[in-house]
């Protein structure tokens, strides 16, 4: 408490100063006079009664220094002080305190940019009440465990004999709520709620219907969060009833964006697949689901009301086909509760609800009865973030990320370091003096840091704002194949980026301050006051080492990137088996608006009549699967001849056509015939197949007329004809099989195309024209993703793109800063020689000597990083390719990021070595030019 | 907590000053630095402007306080008085020297000897 008002009273005599100076000294006025007046009274002289007091006094400095001392706060005193010297200090060499700043930011910018991603995607809690209090559910069991059909994300840490998954089913999540009620205050859990994404709903605001995503929540949802919204009332019991009036909230964005954020929104309907809702609520501003990180559902409605939307596709199962697991599971702990006890509490009631529904085994020869040991067991884990598989997936290349920034930082820290050591080395003399004349070092050595800390700390204030400019590059990198970061992610500087901004900014300060700091102040005093320049080695090895260092981490980013866009460039010359120019593709999906079966066939007839005529289509067809857009379908089969029983596991990828897809998309047509107008639902089903698919599946390559079964619906096709191979999901795969069908004979399993248009010119001025002629014949019909085939190519390679472009942008800053630092500590050191090279001028050197002494001096050093950057890649290759790494790791999966070329590529190494050999030679160029101009007349007296 | 070499009773100065303070009723620096030498007759070698420090330590610990005021010549002085806080401080450093007093007495001869 004492100790308290002490400060007080200290910072209080910080701020007054001034006045409590004054008073001091009139205190002292006053007794001085005093005591005088008594002496004076004693009988002494004027002069001697004054002499005498002051003596008696003691030394009137000395008591106002030590007041002084005692008043304020000393150190932060001196702290300010030093602050003011640091900046006049800054201020009298502005060019390069400047390029200091400049590059400080951009380092601590990065960083800074790259932590908000960590922070919105790794780190943020969800906007609720106590997010620490909720737990996700997931499950494990073993590999023989059955399920019927899941839909949905899942990545779940298990052990590899195992399987897990986060996605439960309807009825079991209905067992395990009825028990968690029946158990009532007792249970760990005082909510339980189950959610999941309807990913594509088709809504009508006004006029134009769009395609957005949604998700179907049960009754607790809400009230289990603790979300309020900001209009309206939440889903409640009532809502989520079978046969209830469907309800509907939307979030505050679909809000903002398509009712203009118009109050009166509540009580209006939707309409989403054609069926109408009713707007119940508006989220609030900052809540986006629990769903994924990357996942934002712009409407909710109850779990019971999802079989209007979706119908036969419901995952709540039909009368024709059970539900799928495809629900996420949270709940609320009790205070005290733990995620244990929560498990533990709902273990049971799982284990035999999943095991109810566990399908029979399919071949006759699995046992139905499932051994103990691989019963599927419930997990569960901290629900603070929402679902956490996705962000399992992006957190290893956001690390990856991550450590680059921190590498470019940790260069332009080297180069702030190499600035400051050279500039204390020339204040040599100064600091001498006073540590001569009694200055503490560790006070000397504040003062220098004091200094660093400032320029980190104006670097950081800077960088702060290079973040927001950095933030929307980010933002725009992330296009929706990219996978590297996830998109519709909301990056703000909140105040967690904002302290880790200044932590980096105060640690880089310290960093590349201490050093010099410490090197500036451990002189030999004698020979540092003699003046003499020479005295200091004119390059420290610390400066040389961090030079080194310097060009070794640049080259290990620009091989980074130049394996990278080598990678980038075999993969853009694919051959992908069809010509993809001037093509124009989009997508329909008429099922989601009530299209089937007949009408759906006619309105694919009608619309291709108008396709076909229109101006500027050579032809048009369509596919079910988009090539080379990550996108497949595949079917289980059996060859000629076998059964069920007896076949192995046998599955090939599936694509649904029209008559003309080959000529169209250019596919070379091998043998046999292709499909025509005739093979339709009347006419015996066939199949045409690829390369790939007689070739693995046949020995004798006349596949034509033999018949493959499908398993699921047991239909049999008959082989008509062979197509040569194509790329089918992305440019890297290995060729797959490939079984065509023609559109008319699939009948119920046709749904949403892929529209393909070959068109005479540039493909996407018919975009319009192509949305108009849909909107014709259906104005509820939505057209998504259109856009041109060789787009869609490139968007594939989203990852290898920003791979290439990040890699590329840090490793030419990176090298920017060495060379710029090279720059620096070769100019230093001519000017610190200046006295040496007049001489040997004088002596008769050439021009051109002094030349190569001085790059040769730096090109030793450039030298010596490249080497020890290549040793550096080599020794991290083997590294990564040992046993060290498993498979799964997230380090060797970036090692089979490259394609079509090694990552000990010679030629790489060749070429990024050759340009950092030419950068450096030009940086040492120029401060080499400035030491072969000098005249030796000057330089002699130049002291 | 010696800062400065001046101070010759480190500690000991406070209870004089409170003291002082506690008899004189409310003084100016001077007067308690001239109180102190009379008392003391003369032979503590004291510079009279260490006593300021400890004024403001002791204003600082809330056992004085300080107020400008008019002296008895008309002239404008700081005087400092006892606050309770520093009344009781004194009660109780008089009690610990006389206690730590009693003590060393027992282990000496009966001189007289400076702490």
């Amino acid at each position: 408490m004492i100790r308290l008002r002490i400060f007080f009273f200290r910072l209080r005599g910080l701020f007054l100063k001034r006045n409590l100076e004054q008073e001091l000294a009139d205190e002292i006025q006053s007794h001085l006079e005093m005591q005088i007046e008594d002496n004076q009274r004693l009988g002494m002289g004027p002069d001697d009664a004054r002499y005498a007091a002051l003596r008696k006094f003691g030394g009137v400095e000395q008591v106002k220094e030590i007041y002084r001392d005692r008043r304020g706060l000393p150190f932060m005193e001196t702290f300010l002080r030093d602050l003011g010297y640091g900046a006049r200090m800054l201020r009298r060499t502005p060019i390069i305190t400047t390029v200091a700043i400049l590059s400080l930011a951009l380092g601590i910018g990065a960083n800074t940019a790259l932590f908000s991603v960590v922070d919105a995607v790794l780190l943020k809690t969800l906007p609720v009440e106590a997010p620490d209090r909720l737990v996700v559910f997931e499950w494990q069991a073993g590999r023989r465990f059955r399920t019927n059909g899941m839909s949905g994300t899942s990545n779940v840490n298990v052990a590899p004999d195992m399987r897990g998954l986060s996605l439960f089913r309807y009825e079991v999540f209905e067992k395990m709520q009825q028990a968690r009620n029946t158990t009532g205050s007792e249970s760990p859990l005082t909510d339980l709620f189950a959610f999941g994404p309807i990913s594509e709903l088709t809504a009508k605001v006004g006029d134009q219907p769009e395609i957005v995503k949604g998700q179907a929540v049960s009754a607790g949802y809400y009230t289990g969060l603790r979300v309020q919204p900001r209009l309206g009332r939440a889903i409640t019991d009532e809502d989520d009833r079978p046969g209830a009036a469907p309800v509907v909230v939307i979030s505050d964005q679909f809000w903002q964006e398509r009712f203009r954020a118009n109050p009166a929104v509540i009580g209006q309907q939707l309409l989403l697949n054609k069926q109408s809702f009713t707007i119940i609520s508006v989220t609030p501003p900052a809540f986006n689901g629990t769903l994924q990180v990357d996942y934002q559902p712009a409407v909710t409605i109850p779990l019971a009301v999802e079989p209007l939307l979706l119908g036969e596709k419901s995952n709540l199962g039909t009368a024709k086909e059970s539900g799928v697991w495809w629900l996420n599971l949270m709940g609320r702990l009790k205070p005290g509760a733990t995620y244990e006890q929560a498990r533990e509490s709902l273990n049971g009631t799982f284990q035999s609800a999943a095991l109810e529904m566990m399908p029979q085994p399919r071949k006759v020869n699995q046992p139905a009865q499932l051994d103990p040991r691989d019963y599927p067991r419930l997990l569960s884990e901290s629900g603070s973030r929402g679902m956490p598989d996705v962000r399992k997936v992006y957190a290893p290349t956001i690390y990856g990320l991550f450590i680059v920034v921190a590498l470019v930082l940790l260069i332009a820290c080297a180069n702030l370091a190499n600035l400051l050591l050279a500039r204390a080395a020339l204040r040599g003399p100064e600091i001498s003096v006073r540590l001569a004349v009694g200055a503490g070092r560790w006070r000397l050595i504040r003062q220098l840091m004091t200094e660093s800390l400032l320029l980190a700390v104006l670097g950081g204030a800077v960088g702060v704002f290079f973040a927001f400019w950095g933030k929307s590059v980010l933002l725009a990198l992330t296009d929706k194949e990219t996978g590297l970061l996830p998109r519709g992610v909301d990056l703000s500087l909140n105040w967690r980026v904002l302290v880790f901004t200044l932590m980096v900014s105060l640690l880089t300060g310290l960093l590349f301050g201490l050093t010099p700091a410490w090197r500036a102040t451990s002189l030999d005093l004698t020979t540092a006051l003699k003046h003499s320049r020479r005295m200091t080695s004119t390059v420290s090895r610390l400066s040389k080492g961090l030079l080194v260092l310097q060009v070794a981490l640049s080259f290990l980013l620009l091989i980074g990137a130049g394996l990278f866009i080598r990678t980038l460039y075999n993969l853009q010359r694919v051959n992908l088996g069809f010509n993809q120019q001037n093509l124009l593709v989009f997508r329909l999906q008429p099922q989601d608006s009530g299209y089937k079966n007949e009408r759906l066939l006619q309105f694919y007839q009608k619309l291709f009549t108008r396709l076909d005529h229109l101006p500027g289509v050579r032809a048009a067809t369509f596919g079910r699967v988009e090539l080379i857009a990550n996108d497949n379908w595949f079917n289980d089969f059996l060859l000629p001849g076998e059964t069920e029983t007896t076949a192995a596991e046998r599955d090939t990828m599936r694509q649904m056509v029209r008559e003309n897809y080959f000529a169209t998309m250019e596919i070379p047509f091998l043998r046999g015939r292709e499909f025509t107008v005739q093979d339709d639902q009347h006419a015996p089903s066939v199949a045409i197949v690829n390369q790939t698919f007689v070739r693995k599946f046949f020995s004798d390559p006349d596949v034509l007329g033999k018949r493959v079964t499908f398993l699921d619906n047991k239909r049999e096709v008959e082989i008509v004809g062979v197509v040569a191979d194509t790329k089918y999901e992305n440019q890297r795969e290995e060729l797959q099989p490939l079984l065509y069908t023609p559109w008319r004979q699939e009948g119920a399993a046709i749904g949403e195309m892929h529209f393909v248009l070959r068109t005479a010119g540039e493909p996407t001025t018919l975009a319009n024209t192509v949305r108009q002629v849909v909107h014709e014949l259906d104005s509820n019909l939505p057209v998504t993703e259109i856009g041109t085939q060789s787009a869609r190519a490139q968007a594939t390679l989203g990852q290898e793109r920003l791979y290439a472009r990040l890699l590329s942008f840090f490793g030419g800053v990176a090298l920017l800063l060495a060379a710029i630092g090279l720059f620096g500590v070769l100019a230093y050191s001519v000017g610190q020689r200046t006295k040496e090279i007049g001489i040997r001028m004088a002596f008769g050197a050439q021009m051109t000597r002094v030349l190569r002494l001085v790059i040769w001096q730096g090109m030793k050093l450039v030298l010596l990083g490249l080497a020890v950057g290549a040793l550096a890649w080599y020794a991290l290759n083997r590294l990564l390719q040992s046993q060290y790494f498993g498979p799964e790791t997230w380090q060797r999966r970036m090692t089979q990021q490259l394609y079509g070329i090694n990552a000990t590529d010679p030629l790489t190494l060749i070429v990024i070595g050759s340009l950092l050999t030419l950068v450096g030679l030009i940086a040492c160029w120029l401060p080499a030019r400035r030491a072969a101009k000098v005249d030796p007349l000057v330089a002699l007296r130049y002291e | 907590m010696a800062e400065n070499k001046h101070e010759v009773l480190p500690g000991t100065l406070n209870l004089l000053v409170l003291k002082t303070l506690a008899t004189m009723g409310p003084l100016h620096g001077y007067g308690i630095a001239r109180r102190i030498e009379q008392i003391s007759g003369d032979l503590l070698e004291l510079n009279q402007g260490t006593i300021y420090p400890a004024l403001l330590k002791l204003e600082q610990l809330g056992w004085i306080r300080a107020k400008w005021s008019v002296s008895e010549n008309n002239r404008r002085a700081k005087f400092y008085s006892l606050t309770r806080a520093g009344q009781k401080q004194l009660l109780a450093e008089e009690e610990e020297w006389n206690r730590t007093a009693a003590i060393v007495t027992r282990f000496l001869t009966p001189s007289e000897q400076k702490q």
